[in-house]
């Protein structure tokens, strides 16, 4: 056949053949059929060297032109299809990202070591460092040094657990609160003294709502020159404010403790309502929580420690961690902090 | 204590009577407020009348026909009770009253009388039982006058906490005296006239324990009838929470609740011999108190006798032997000074806390025994007709002085800052009742109803309280330096880590039984042991944390709970004394954790693994790892763990704990099934400071990793072979891992490890690899491993 013609006759089919491939994989076979060596196309370019000399420019020139525009045609289905092909993959390849199928595992700390740790972390942000203590621990740290007479009702063993251990004289128990720890902490340091003490304590209590015979408190202590009630009052409204919020108002009230004169209470003003809302369920409308206990450190607990009262004075408090946590978390039982069960733990994360 | 404010006001004319104010104030003055009950008449339209005529009825036997002044002339009123006669004044509901209960009282007429309203009962008026007759009221009343006010209504009545140092404020007295300084006004205190009459009581009172009784005040009335308190008497006894009884018991609560002074009475005629001796019972002795209950005494109480035994349990609860009763008509009026921790062991004993002695184990003012005796026995003598005897007893066995302070101002403010004057002070301190002779040191006479005030601070306490303690400028002082010491970092870091590889902490109760432990397959029992347990099968001080966690895990599996995987740091306590402190028992700090069910990745539990001892070495690897502890895991057994499936932690050559799994016998006695993957650590060691980790940059030389199978005893140990033949390889060993295991029959085992190998500088040569291959082959013979297919 004459090339000019078998070109000419490729082009006008090639169109047709284009755009009947439906894949990328006959637009490879279109393009072996339309372009490839033994296609329409393909013979002529073989023929080439065999032609006359004088044709072989003219047919030169269109089988270029020829070819390049079957190419231009298969290069742009081919790109159409391969397109049509991506995207019906990517849509297959997708999945429901509500649904949750691969997790990592996830344990938590406890709430009570958090909150401990949120405590300790303000006072550190003051300057304090954090003391321990013993838990079976002798009378005379958990009582005597701290200014509690032998005949003080919460010696008797109603409220304080005895051990049957060592010398009678020496009597061991497991401390009623983490108190001790200021009079072992003065005994071996040299003032001033800013320690904050958090910890384990027993009570004879049994087990329900509000009672635990195992419960954990955090201690401060501060122990310095010129230390005065409105130390205090200032240091425990910043604890207040950074704990439950920077909206929260404190009062101090006159109490009693052994091991403190003046003594006082702490309450807060209630974070949920303020004292607007007579049916809160966090304050009960008083607007007020109980907080802790606390007060200017009692003089014979300073000379027991071998402080000198007339020219130290400090301040001291106990918070209990696990009624921090109730309110602030608005939990009705103490007794979830020891069931353990991971429902509960799962929450604090 | 239950304070009516309309009580109170007898005492004190308060700036405000509103009930908000007050508890604020009661709050600043220390006495804290745990209740206030808003209380208001039931009724409307009640007032008081007075009888002028009684009737018959002409057409009923049962009912009568009273004339009856409210106020204004005679008004006909029908009335079904007898328990009168024309002159009693009575409670009357006039028309339009309503009484309790919505009950409307109209004009009604009863077979053809009109009845202009209703003359009405106790119980008519919700203030009590009483239905056999009216309300007939005990003396001349206004006519007209709402009859609300003579029962002190409407009324606010505060529930008060006070402190265990303040007997004084444990009284209406006490309390008007405190809020007179807070306001800056006077109080009043009750009248203190006593009427006798000649004649000498012939009892006599022997205190043979000074140190259990310091006073006792006792006072004869004579011809006394037992009969009802008079109306305002007992609704006052009511508010403040206390049951109306008699006059005469109505009489010594009413004086203690007024003066804070508790009292007693005795049925003189009752008191066998005419004599009453204060000492120490004789164990086995038995008192009948007025509970009806049989005492059985001990050395330690002290009782009061008389010719017949004992007779009254001092301070806190009569005798039934010598109590007033309907028939008493002589009575001996007690007021003793009871030392304070004598009553609180004796009442917690015998579990009688009264409020008697409430006041007591605080420490009641012994100056007070008489002026609550002469006022006791007034009212009486006053509301039962008697007659007080002049001559009375008392006996003071030990004297008493008002304490002196010197009161400097340095003092002042050191505790509470410069701001206050030494007029201020002294001011504060004579509202409160002290004597103060100024100068500085200011000297202070502390009266003896105020034993809390013995020392300097005492006082700064008062003035600070009546000043306000919320008065003082705040300050907010830091310490020189603080944060956390390395090891308490280290505390945070490892529950951090146990947390994050999914791990929930717990924390369980350090009590346990010997059951626990044999369950646990622990058999030591000579443990730290309470004397006072909360419950005898728990009396025990845990030796190992293990049993807490595992009443969990079970308690957990109970609820349905799938994948438990619990860890807790806490202290187990021995026998032992602590090295540091002999004088204690050791109660080192302990880490442990149970594991139960699928751990892992996927929501469906299938692509993760069943949590075992491999899980939990897992867990120990990834802590040791994250906290740069170099250990070693050798085979290790230990009570409540499987024994081929524990590994021993070794650090320093010294064994810290044990990780694996639980012994299949504990895992049956805990009654869960599956396996449970165990670790029970010592603290302290895995808290020590670690050297800091020499770091290096990552060479850019390629590697070469060649692996090696070794052919093992079936009981060799992979770790050691890994560790052995890695120490071989240098320094050019970047990484190793045993990548198989194979168990064939008769016992073949072999070990596959893949090296890594990298020289931080250049290329290695064949030669390099050549020349650690045969280290390590050499280093495998010498653990006893040979080269497979070698």
């Amino acid at each position: 056949m004459d090339p000019l013609a078998a070109l000419e006759e490729a082009l006008a089919s090639a169109a047709g053949m284009v755009a009947g491939a439906g894949t990328v994989d006959e637009i490879e076979r279109v393009d072996a059929a339309l372009l490839g060596r033994d296609s329409a196309v393909g013979r002529v370019r073989r023929s080439m060297a065999g032609l006359d000399p004088e044709e072989r420019p003219r047919v030169g020139a269109r089988l270029n032109e020829v070819t390049n525009e079957i190419r231009r045609l298969i290069d742009e289905r081919r790109d159409e299809l391969q397109a049509a092909e991506d995207a019906s993959r990517l849509a297959e390849d997708s999945f429901d990202v509500t649904l949750e199928s691969v997790r990592l595992p996830a344990g938590s700390r406890h709430l009570i070591h958090q909150v401990i740790d949120e405590v300790v972390d303000i006072f550190i942000g003051l300057g304090y460092r954090v003391a321990e203590g013993p838990e079976a621990e002798l009378a005379w740290y958990n009582f005597d040094a701290l200014n509690t007479p032998k005949t003080h009702p919460a010696r008797l063993e109603s409220d304080t657990m005895y051990l049957d251990w060592g010398d009678p004289d020496d009597e061991v128990l497991l401390r009623t609160q983490t108190s001790p720890v200021q009079a072992r902490y003065m005994e071996s340091h040299e003032p001033p003294v800013y320690i904050v003490a958090p910890g384990r304590t027993y009570r004879t209590d049994t087990v329900d709502a509000t009672h635990l015979p195992v419960f954990h408190q955090i201690e401060g202590l501060a122990v310095d020159e010129g230390l005065t009630l409105g130390d205090l009052r200032g240091t425990l409204a910043h604890f207040a404010r950074e704990f439950f919020g920077s909206g929260t108002e404190v009062r101090l009230r006159p109490s009693f403790f052994p091991f403190t004169e003046p003594s006082a209470e702490l309450d807060v003003s209630c974070f949920v309502c303020a004292g607007s809302d007579p049916a809160c369920r966090v304050c009960g409308g008083g607007g007020w929580l109980e907080m802790l206990g606390c007060g200017m450190v009692d003089p014979n607990v300073l000379s027991a420690a071998g402080y000198d009262p007339e020219t130290l004075s400090g301040f001291a408090f106990g918070v209990g961690v696990e009624r921090l946590a109730m309110v602030r978390h608005g939990l009705d039982s103490i007794k979830n902090f020891v069931d353990n069960d991971v429902r509960f733990l799962r929450q604090f994360r | 204590m239950k304070v009516s404010l309309r009580w109170l006001q007898e005492y004190i004319d308060l700036p405000t009577t509103d009930p908000a104010e007050l508890s604020v104030v009661f709050t600043n003055l220390g006495h804290e407020v745990e209740g206030v009950e808003t209380l208001e008449p039931d009724w409307t339209g009640v007032v008081v009348g007075k009888v002028l005529e009684v009737g018959p009825h002409p057409d009923a036997d049962r009912i009568r026909v009273c004339q009856v002044d409210i106020g204004g002339g005679p008004t006909r009123i029908i009335c079904g009770a007898w328990n009168f006669d024309a002159g009693a004044f009575v409670p009357v509901a006039v028309p339009g009253a309503v009484l309790p209960g919505g009950f409307e009282i109209g004009e009604r007429t009863i077979r053809g009388v009109t009845s202009h309203g209703m003359i009405c009962s106790e119980r008519e008026l919700g203030l009590g039982e009483d239905h056999a007759g009216i309300l007939v009221l005990d003396g001349e009343e206004e006519l007209g006058r709402p009859f609300a006010e003579l029962v002190e209504l409407p009324d606010v009545v505060f529930d008060l906490a006070i402190g265990p140092n303040r007997p004084d404020a444990m009284s209406m007295v006490g309390l008007a005296r405190d809020l007179a300084a807070h306001y800056d006004i006077d109080f009043r205190l009750p009248a203190d006239d006593l009427p006798t009459v000649p004649g000498d009581t012939g009892l006599t009172v022997a205190i043979e324990d000074p140190e259990g009784c310091r006073r006792f005040v006792a006072r004869e009335i004579r011809g006394v009838t037992i009969r009802t308190s008079p109306m305002w008497m007992r609704h006052r006894l009511a508010k403040a929470g206390m049951r109306p009884i008699s006059n005469v018991v109505d009489v010594t609560n009413y004086v203690m609740l007024e003066l804070g002074h508790p009292l007693h009475a005795f049925d003189a005629d009752t008191i066998a011999g005419g004599s009453l001796i204060v000492k120490r019972a004789t164990d086995g002795e038995t008192l009948v108190t007025l509970d009806g209950e049989e005492r059985r005494l001990t050395p330690d109480d002290l009782i009061i006798y008389d010719a017949d035994g004992p007779t009254s349990m001092s301070g806190t609860m009569g005798g039934e032997r010598s109590e007033v009763g309907d028939g008493t008509t002589r009575v001996i009026m007690e007021a003793a000074s009871w030392d304070p921790p004598t009553i609180m062991y004796m009442s917690r004993r015998h579990g009688l806390r009264s409020e008697a002695s409430l006041r007591f184990e605080r420490g009641v003012d012994p100056e007070l025994a008489d002026r609550a005796n002469r006022r006791a026995s007034a009212l009486v003598a006053s509301l039962g007709g008697g007659e007080v005897l002049e001559g009375f007893v008392d006996e003071v066995a030990a004297s008493w002085e008002p304490a002196v302070v010197d009161l400097r101002m340095a003092d002042v403010d050191r505790l509470l800052g410069p701001g206050l004057d030494a007029g201020t002070v002294a001011d504060i301190l004579g509202r409160l009742g002290l004597t103060v002779e100024p100068g500085d040191p200011m000297r202070v006479v502390v009266p003896t109803f105020r034993p809390d005030l013995a020392r300097p601070a005492d006082l700064v306490e008062e003035v600070a309280r009546i000043h306000g303690y919320d008065r003082f400028e705040a300050r907010i002082p830091t310490g020189p330096a603080g944060g956390l010491e390395p090891r308490q970092k280290r505390m945070r870091r490892v529950t951090e880590v146990l947390a994050s590889a999914g791990l929930f902490q717990a924390l369980s109760l350090p009590f346990v039984g010997l059951a626990d432990l044999e369950r646990l397959g622990v058999t030591e029992t000579d443990l730290l042991t309470v004397k006072n347990p909360l419950r005898d099968e728990e009396s025990k001080l845990r030796p190992t944390m293990l049993p807490g966690l595992l009443s969990a895990l079970r308690r957990n599996l109970s609820h349905g709970a799938s994948g438990v995987h619990l860890f807790e740091t806490g202290r187990v306590f021995s026998v032992e004394p602590d090295v540091d402190d002999p004088r204690l028992p050791t109660q080192p700090m302990r880490l442990a954790w149970v594991m139960h069910g699928p751990f892992g990745m996927t929501v469906d539990g299938k692509g993760g693994v069943q949590a075992d001892g491999r899980v939990s070495l897992a867990v120990w690897r990834r802590l040791a790892g994250a906290l740069g502890i170099e250990a070693r895991l050798l085979p290790g057994s230990a009570p409540g763990f499987h024994p081929g499936r524990t590994a021993a932690v070794e650090i320093d050559g010294v064994v810290i704990g044990h990780v694996g799994e639980l012994h299949p016998e504990a895992t049956r006695a805990w009654e869960i099934s599956g396996r449970v993957g165990i670790a029970e650590l010592d603290y302290e060691p895995l808290l020590a400071p670690v050297a800091p980790v020499p770091g290096f940059t990552p060479s850019v030389y390629p590697h070469v990793d060649f692996d090696l199978s070794f052919r093992v005893a079936p009981d060799a140990l992979a770790g050691e072979l890994l560790r052995v033949t890695s120490d071989a390889g240098g320094d050019l060993l970047e990484s190793s891992w045993v990548f198989d295991e194979f168990r064939g029959p008769d016992g073949e085992r072999a070990i596959a490890i893949r090296y890594r190998l990298r020289a931080p500088d250049r290329t290695l040569t064949g030669e390099d690899m050549a020349a650690v291959r045969q280290a390590m082959i050499d280093a495998a013979a010498a653990a006893g491993a040979t080269l497979r297919g070698a």
